[in-house]
Formats: C-alpha cells, sequence, structure tokens
C-alpha cells in the first residue's frame, strides 16, 4: 500500500505555519513521518536562533543609548536623588530635635507663698503636711535628701 | 500592550519623556537584537549596532507615523543599519559559516533521542552548520524575510512593514527560501 506524503509546497507551508487544505492537513496530523519532517526543521530553526540577551546586556545598551539621546541616565538620577534625601534629612534632623517639647519649669514662687501659708498657720504640721511634700518634691522625681531651715 | 497604548508612549516619547522612551525600548529591543545577531556577520559588534540602532530610532521618532507596529518601524531600522554596515565593510556572508560560540550550547537538540552518542553530536553540529551555510547562500532578500520569519520572529504583515514591500512579496520570498533551506538540510540526513 502506498502512502501519499505531503509534497515539497504542502511541506513549505506547513513550516510556515500556514493553513493546508482539508486532505494535506489530514494527512499530517496523522502521518508520523511528515510531522517528523516538519519538527525537525522547526527544531533546527530554534537551535540556530539561539538564546536571546540576558537583561543585564540589555539593560546597558538601552541605557546608553538612551543617554546618548539626552535622557539623563538613571544611574547619575539615582546618585542624585540619594544625595539630595540625604541633605533633605540632615537638615530637617535638628529642626525636629529643637521641637521636642522641654520639661515643664515648676514656679517657685508659687511654692514659696504656699509653704508660708502654712507655715504661717502651723509650722509643726506644714513640716509632714503632704501637699507641701507634694509640691516641692513631686512624685516621681529623683531627688537626694533635703532640709528645709 | 495595544496599539493606542504605543502611540500614547510614543507621543510622550516625542515630548522628551525619557521614561516613556525606555518603556518602549524595553518592549521591542529584543527584536534588535535577535535582527542584529542575524543580519551581521560573526565578528562584527553586535551590541553595538543593538545601540546605535536604538538611538537612530530615538531621533527618528517625529518620523514614525504609527501606521505599522513600532516593533516592525524598530526592525527595519535595524536591517538598514545592518546592510550598511555590510556594504562598508564589503561583507558578502549573510550569516557566519562557523558557529558563534553560545549557539554551540546543545547541538543535540535537534535530534530528537535521549542517548547521546559521539555520531549524534556530530549529525546535530553538521544540521546546524548546514543551515547556516545554506541561508548565508541564500539571495539578500531571500536571507532577510527567513531571518526575520524565522529567527526574529516577525510575522508577514511585520517583515513586510520592516522591509517595505507587500505581504505577497514576503510570502514569494519566504517560500523559495525555506525550499531550499530545506532540501539543503534533508540532504545531509542519513
Amino acid at each position: 500500500m502506498s502512502v501519499n506524503h505531503l509534497n515539497d509546497d504542502e511541506l513549505n507551508r506547513a513550516l510556515l505555519g500556514e493553513e493546508l487544505g482539508g486532505e494535506a492537513a489530514e494527512h499530517l496530523s496523522s502521518c508520523l513521518v511528515c510531522r517528523r519532517r516538519r519538527d525537525e526543521f522547526l527544531a533546527l530553526v530554534e537551535e540556530v536562533r539561539g538564546a536571546d540577551p540576558d537583561e543585564a546586556t540589555r539593560a546597558r545598551v538601552r541605557e546608553q543609548a538612551l543617554t546618548l539621546w539626552g535622557a539623563p541616565s538613571r544611574r547619575h538620577w539615582l546618585r542624585w536623588a540619594a544625595a539630595a534625601a540625604a541633605v533633605v534629612v540632615l537638615s530637617v534632623l535638628p529642626l525636629l530635635r529643637s521641637r521636642t517639647p522641654a520639661p515643664k519649669p515648676v514656679n517657685a514662687d508659687a511654692v514659696l507663698v504656699e509653704v508660708n501659708k502654712v507655715l504661717e498657720r502651723d509650722p509643726l504640721s506644714a513640716m509632714a503636711s503632704e501637699d507641701v511634700v507634694d509640691t516641692v518634691v513631686p512624685v516621681g522625681s529623683q531627688v537626694g535628701e533635703r532640709s528645709i531651715s | 500592550m495595544g496599539r493606542e497604548d504605543e502611540r500614547e508612549l510614543v507621543g510622550s516619547a516625542r515630548r522628551g519623556d525619557s521614561d516613556a522612551a525606555e518603556r518602549l525600548l524595553e518592549l521591542h529591543e529584543v527584536l534588535v537584537f535577535r535582527t542584529c545577531r542575524r543580519l551581521l556577520p560573526q565578528g562584527e559588534d553586535v551590541e553595538g549596532a543593538v545601540q546605535e540602532t536604538l538611538l537612530r530610532a530615538l531621533k527618528s521618532l517625529p518620523r514614525f507615523t504609527g501606521e505599522g507596529s513600532f516593533g516592525s518601524w524598530l526592525v527595519a531600522i535595524a536591517v538598514n543599519l545592518c546592510r550598511d554596515r555590510l556594504r562598508r565593510r564589503r561583507l558578502v556572508p549573510f550569516l557566519p559559516l562557523e558557529a558563534r560560540d553560545e549557539d554551540d550550547a546543545d547541538p543535540l537538540a535537534v535530534i530528537p533521542s535521549s542517548e547521546p552518542n559521539p555520531e549524534r553530536v556530530a549529525m546535530a553540529r553538521e544540521a546546524v552548520h548546514r543551515m547556516r551555510r545554506e541561508v548565508s547562500r541564500l539571495p539578500r532578500r531571500q536571507r532577510e524575510v527567513f531571518a526575520l520569519r524565522f529567527f526574529v520572529g516577525l510575522d508577514l504583515e511585520g517583515i513586510a512593514a520592516a522591509l517595505s514591500v507587500d505581504v505577497g512579496t514576503v510570502k514569494t520570498h519566504l517560500h523559495r527560501a525555506v525550499h531550499r533551506v530545506r532540501l539543503a538540510v534533508e540532504e545531509a540526513r542519513p
């Protein structure tokens, strides 16, 4: 039994991805020999084509072209951006520090007025009064020994 | 990316937007690499040719009409640049007869079998060399359409736009080229 394989024109069209006629398409789908001829040729094409360049190569060539065109180099732009950011941070930092709220100063005159009032009323008990102690030595403050004279 | 988005990018790049220009190149530069790699002979500075093509394209942006795709337009510039270089150096071969180093990574890939042996390696190398040699011997127009179709990956319309010819002409050259290369490769098979 003889088999009519794809002729040259049909095989060329198959290699180019063109639509084949009914019988030819049917034959190609069922004939191992014709499919192998097509697939081996296409595999060879892939082999000769080789791999595409890696991303690093592409980026380098692209950047060179853009720089020659007049676009600012991205690397230079990044360097300038980093430098600008550093300048901003260094100049703003002292301002941020100076805006930190200072501890509220103790009103010494008010304290003394209060102490005098209490002393006038009862000098002895005043020495042990919690109000006076709290006013002179606020809770949480670290002070050494004190004497009132 | 749609044609409309591409036009917007082209418009922005024309106005000097370097980000848009960079995006455009990113999208299509691989076509230029493939074109230059296959249209220039071994030893030619492919990266230099790609860079020059991209620069020419950026400078010529105002002349891009937008009728075809930006990729085809870029390939057209690459093809012209390669022709210029070949003419200037009076180099006849289109593709190198000897393999580039990176092309010989796995010659066994062209023979479907799981048993590598010296005979198969030799056959695979021979097939690759034969295809390169045959393509390099094709008439210029056939070489170009064959390379753009099989090595760059353009469709018929893209090739027609890149070479400024009609699709029918591309088909004719392509069929002749495929026929000749296929016969040469098949002759080498046992």
